[in-house]
């Protein structure tokens, strides 16, 4: 799977779970937060995006994470292992 | 799975199992790990006696009966077995019962409860007061019984979990303002102008043991014409001239619409309650299922919290030496470049750092040399400041204070060095 695929099934959750997004407008450089997403929203799309992608990752590994593009590179380490 | 140590009760939280009653199975492999239950170990131990400063422990390390010092109940003022107050309840106990046999608008309001409402409501200097069974219910029932889908709750992030259940069974948007950051909540208000909003900050921020920063949040709320909620769980009784909590302490009471406290912490007892407008707490008795829906709270409780709330308003000797007590432990803690955060008052952070087997390793040692002071680890608070939480009693003697400064110097302050 490439990153790009990563960052679809990413955007794809965040336009599930947000209201008023379009997943034409998500720029991966910006957090997920600039786009109206709190915490409990955030755990919701990283856990539905995990579960689709079929990898598991603590959550203490993505406390530092800024972006949605930084999240995609922290899943690429576990897909396809 | 690999690197177990590193994930925590924030990754077990979806299931994929079909039967609900099967929990995730890698969670159960994960509970299974010996180093995980050696983790769990600190948690749910018995306490054998009152939670008094000096009390004993059934140790789950051991299994070892453990005569301790414990900062770690939030016996703030020594209510709990405060001999009035003991007295008082029972004699309640004797009068009443034990439970209250029903719920508050049927049969579950003793004259016990309206006198206690209307002296928490006085005490408060609000119109009216309404009583919860639990803290948390206070919370829950007072944003589910007020706000509806399509309004807007915006909490500081720090805010307890029972305020963001309230919002998630209120059907709420919610949203989260960086924490004591009038820009942030200000960005938020902005952008919910048209809808209803209430605005939730707490007076002690109780991982943190700082202080909301009312004055702004205030001048923030009233240019939006928000309303303010304040949880004074970890500051009732004890902030303020008269022991009201951090908005007497600010002297902006006035400007806060509802005020919640706790009956667990500082009063000794068990229970929450709302302070508000008359017109609100009215409402709040139609819609609040916590208050509608479950027992009232016990009577012998009841009677105590009375004479608790007597005690710790007739003087301000208990409270007095609590702070006295926090001044001591904070300056000798600060002495030895511990760091305790932003605190300012008697809940004491002490962060270790990112090393969650350096929180347990610490937490074992300083209860088997007699202090119980428990840690508080990831996801409770960020994963780069694992910590032991302090709560500081009045009832600490000046030798178990510095007993308490013995063990943690031996074992936190030279365990950071090695």
């Amino acid at each position: 799977m490439t990153k790009e695929e990563v960052i679809e099934v990413i955007k794809r959750n965040i336009v599930d779970n947000l209201d008023d997004v379009e997943e034409a407008n998500i720029d991966p450089q910006k957090s997920m937060k600039d786009y109206g997403a709190n915490s409990l929203d955030m755990i919701e799309v990283v856990s539905t995006s995990m579960r689709e992608l079929n990898i598991k990752i603590p959550r203490a590994e993505l406390a530092d994470i800024a972006t949605i593009d930084q999240l995609a590179d922290k899943f690429m380490e576990y897909v396809d292992k | 799975m690999h690197d177990i140590l590193n994930y925590s009760l924030a990754d077990f939280f979806f299931n994929d199992n079909k039967n609900v009653l099967r929990p995730p199975t890698d969670f159960t492999e994960w509970m299974s790990d010996p180093r995980v239950q050696h983790g769990y170990s600190f948690f749910e131990q018995q306490l054998l006696a009152a939670p008094k400063v000096s009390t004993q422990i059934l140790s789950n390390l051991d299994h070892q009966k453990r005569d301790i010092i414990n900062l770690t109940s939030y016996n703030y003022l020594g209510l709990s077995t405060h001999p009035e107050v003991l007295a008082a309840a029972k004699e309640g106990l004797e009068r009443y019962g034990l439970g209250a046999s029903g719920a508050p608008l049927l049969s579950g309001t003793f004259d016990l409860h309206v006198k206690f409402a209307r002296m928490l409501a006085d005490f408060k200097q609000k119109e009216d007061c309404i009583l919860y069974s639990s803290g948390f219910g206070g919370n829950v029932g007072a944003i589910q019984g007020l706000m509806r889908k399509g309004d807007v709750l915006i909490l500081d992030e720090k805010c307890h979990k029972s305020l963001i259940d309230g919002g998630t069974l209120a059907q709420t948007k919610t949203m989260f303002f960086d924490h004591n950051d009038t820009n942030s909540l200000e960005q938020m208000l902005e952008k919910s102008k048209d809808k209803r909003v209430l605005v939730v900050v707490e007076g002690v921020y109780s991982m943190d043991g700082d202080l909301v920063d009312l004055p702004n949040v205030v001048k923030v709320c009233k240019a939006y014409d928000a309303p303010i909620y304040i949880d004074e769980a970890h500051s009732t009784l004890m902030f303020g001239e008269n022991g009201r909590g951090v908005a007497e302490h600010f002297g902006l009471e006035e400007e806060v619409g509802i005020s919640f406290g706790t009956l667990s912490k500082s009063f000794g007892g068990v229970g929450g309650f709302i302070c508000s407008t008359a017109d609100t707490v009215r409402y709040l008795k139609g819609y609040s299922s916590p208050w509608n829906f479950s027992c009232a709270p016990s009577p012998p409780v009841v009677a105590g919290l009375i004479k608790a709330l007597e005690v710790a308003t007739r003087d301000s000797t208990l409270r007095d030496r609590m702070w006295a007590n926090t001044a001591y432990l904070k300056k000798h803690l600060l002495d030895m470049k511990l760091d305790l955060g932003k605190t300012e008052s008697q809940v004491i952070p002490i962060i270790i750092g990112p090393s969650g087997e350096k929180l347990m390793g610490f937490a074992e040692q300083m209860q088997k040399r007699g202090l119980f002071l428990q840690p508080v680890d990831f996801p409770a608070v960020p994963a780069h400041a694992r910590r032991f939480r302090m709560s500081v009693s009045s009832q600490l003697t000046q030798e178990e204070m510095d007993r308490t400064l013995n063990i943690i110097e031996d074992v936190v302050v030279k365990g950071l060095r090695s």
